[in-house]
């Protein structure tokens, strides 16, 4: 039972596992991501037939089921010859980097393979290692092409940095803290080192940064969900932020979607518009809120960017 | 943490304490001499080990870490959320008490903040999601609504091999009795069509050839549930014995 080795070989375009999110709800994400990425001259490809990860809940019904769908994944990415994959959501990056662990034993391994090849995928060996797009643009670009790239810096905003649960955790699965080059699990700070280049004053510190958002429970727990979106939006107002970035649909859309409640439980005060990481890189390096899609966001950051001379 | 308050300190309880004979204080000099507890109820932790999810619940030192820091615990707040003493209670057998938190332990958010630092390896989130799948297959736990989530997403995305987030949220309010009105609902879905994300029903992503997939999926998972049902083991009978 140990742990799969987290990094193997580097692509010079790695294989690109959008997930259900980014192709649905998160869409901003998707093409800001790529805005970002061509900016800073970085490229991926698309896994085409990529199918749903299986998230946190697949696991819980059926071992096989929860390896099998994100090794299909894997799968499809070795045989367009690729050795990396990256994913934008924290829930993608933690089920493909599970799924890594579990194949490396040979059993699970073999008895995986029989359900891939039953259905008409290609086999998995485990050698794909999977990557947060955010850890790939930090590593490939680096700070100072990030600074290069910015046209219309995020001078004036405070903005407070959250990553969120599975971005980083846990090691055992994604590598993080324990590959060279890769964040630190306890203490992340690559989002604000990004933000950062970008312009934009980050809050040190930010207490709120890796708690749950409680996007599992989204609709089977409210009382705990709107907690942890409230507490997530009151600690950014604590440390003075203007407006919460995050790394992951799950918690954008947590976050979102229960602003009502949250209004109605905690107050108008502590409400925050909340973007992609993604968005804010995007505005940065020259797009306007209409093409950096502020707009598709709930708490509306446009409305809020435009009144403080964004166009 | 040292006792500040020292009417708390009861000489009894700290210098005179002895179970089965043997002297467990942990008196300043004493040792604690083992002693072997032979009739645990191995039940429970035999079952949660046997399956893939919780196989390392025996690697488990009870040191706390995982309560610590849980989100639920600590963030939130649940005092009675408690993953070392679920834990704790599997390995031991005490199957009433772990009862008394079959309508606590479904509400883990899958966080991993347990996982990652926990320093013996458990995957202490899997780990305890298997001790609350034991509890509602033996009998007595109704499905909680983290597993009726569970269901329906599964479900929804073997479907298609993509989830149709929308569905999704149809037939999860079903399941649960409750009604978004009509006008949010209207709200949210023109928002969504305007920007273009609105992709359910016939025009939900899917994922190409996914069929042949589909079947073998869907063959498994029933498998699995079948599996773990014929292997759990029978339900508890009321003693009051304590272990
Ligand atoms: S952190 Fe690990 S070893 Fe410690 S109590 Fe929790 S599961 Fe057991
Ligand atoms: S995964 Fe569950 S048990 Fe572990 S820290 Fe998070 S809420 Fe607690």
């Amino acid at each position: 039972m140990n742990a799969a080795p987290a990094r193997g070989p580097v692509d010079a375009v790695p294989a690109y596992y959008p997930g259900c999110s980014l192709d649905g709800l998160g869409k901003a994400y998707e093409v800001t991501c790529q805005q970002v990425l061509d900016r800073l001259d970085l490229s991926l490809d698309r896994i085409v037939d990529y199918n749903c990860c299986g998230a946190t809940e697949v696991k819980n019904l059926s071992q096989d089921v929860s390896i099998a769908l994100p090794a299909r994944n894997l799968a499809l990415a070795r045989s367009m010859d690729r050795h990396q994959v990256v994913a934008a959501c924290n829930g993608c990056v933690y089920s493909l980097a599970r799924a890594n662990d579990a194949v490396h034993e040979e059993a699970t391994r073999t008895r995986i393979n029989a359900t891939l090849q039953a259905g008409g995928s290609p086999a998995y060996d485990g050698s794909a290692s999977v990557q947060h797009v955010l850890e790939f643009i930090y590593q490939r670009a680096g700070l100072e092409r990030v600074r290069a790239a910015v046209r219309r810096p995020l001078t004036g905003l405070t903005v407070a940095p959250y990553y969120g649960c599975l971005y980083t955790r846990p090691k055992r699965y994604t590598g993080v803290g324990t590959t060279p080059g890769t964040d630190d699990p306890e203490h992340p700070h690559f989002l604000d080192e990004l933000l950062r280049a970008c312009g934009a004053k980050v809050v040190e510190e930010y207490s709120a940064k890796t708690i749950c958002c409680g996007g599992g429970h989204a609709l089977s727990d409210l009382d705990v969900s709107v907690a942890f979106g409230a507490s997530i939006l009151n600690e950014a107002k604590r440390a003075g932020a203007d407006l919460v970035a995050t790394i992951c649909p799950l918690g954008q859309i947590n976050i979102e979607n229960h602003l009502d409640r949250i209004r109605a439980e905690f107050g108008e005060e502590i409400v925050r518009p909340v973007a992609y990481f993604t968005q804010l890189m995007s505005l940065a390096f020259g797009s306007s809120l209409k093409q950096a899609r502020l707009g598709d966001n709930f708490s509306r950051p446009d409305l809020f960017l435009r009144a403080r001379g964004f166009v | 943490m040292p006792i500040v308050e020292k009417s708390l300190v009861s000489v009894d309880r700290v210098e005179h304490l002895e179970v089965e004979g043997i002297d467990v204080s942990g008196d300043w000099n004493t040792f604690l001499r083992s002693r072997v507890v032979t009739d645990l109820d191995v039940k429970i932790a035999d079952w949660v080990k046997g399956q893939p999810q919780g196989e390392t619940i025996s690697r488990c030192w009870q040191c706390g870490t995982c309560t610590a820091g849980c989100c639920l615990h600590t963030d939130y707040g649940l005092e009675e959320f408690n993953p070392r003493y679920f834990i704790y209670l599997a390995q031991i057998g005490y199957e009433e008490e772990l009862r008394r938190y079959a309508s606590t332990i479904w509400r883990c958010v899958s966080c991993n903040k347990c996982v990652e630092r926990c320093p013996k390896g458990v995957k202490v989130e899997e780990v305890i999601h298997t001790i609350g799948t034991y509890l509602e297959l033996s009998g007595g736990a109704a499905e909680s609504p983290a597993d009726r989530f569970d269901r329906a997403y599964t479900e929804n995305l073997l479907g298609r091999g993509i989830l149709d987030e929308a569905a999704l949220f149809r037939t999860y309010e079903r399941l649960e009795g409750r009604r978004t009105p009509a006008r949010e609902l209207l709200r949210l879905g023109l928002t969504l069509l305007k920007s273009g994300r609105l992709h359910t029903g016939p025009f939900a992503h899917r994922t190409r050839g996914w069929n042949r997939m589909r079947k073998v999926l869907e063959a498994k998972l029933t498998e699995d549930r079948a599996r773990r049902r014929a292997s759990v083991p029978a339900p508890p009978v009321p003693s009051g014995r304590k272990p």
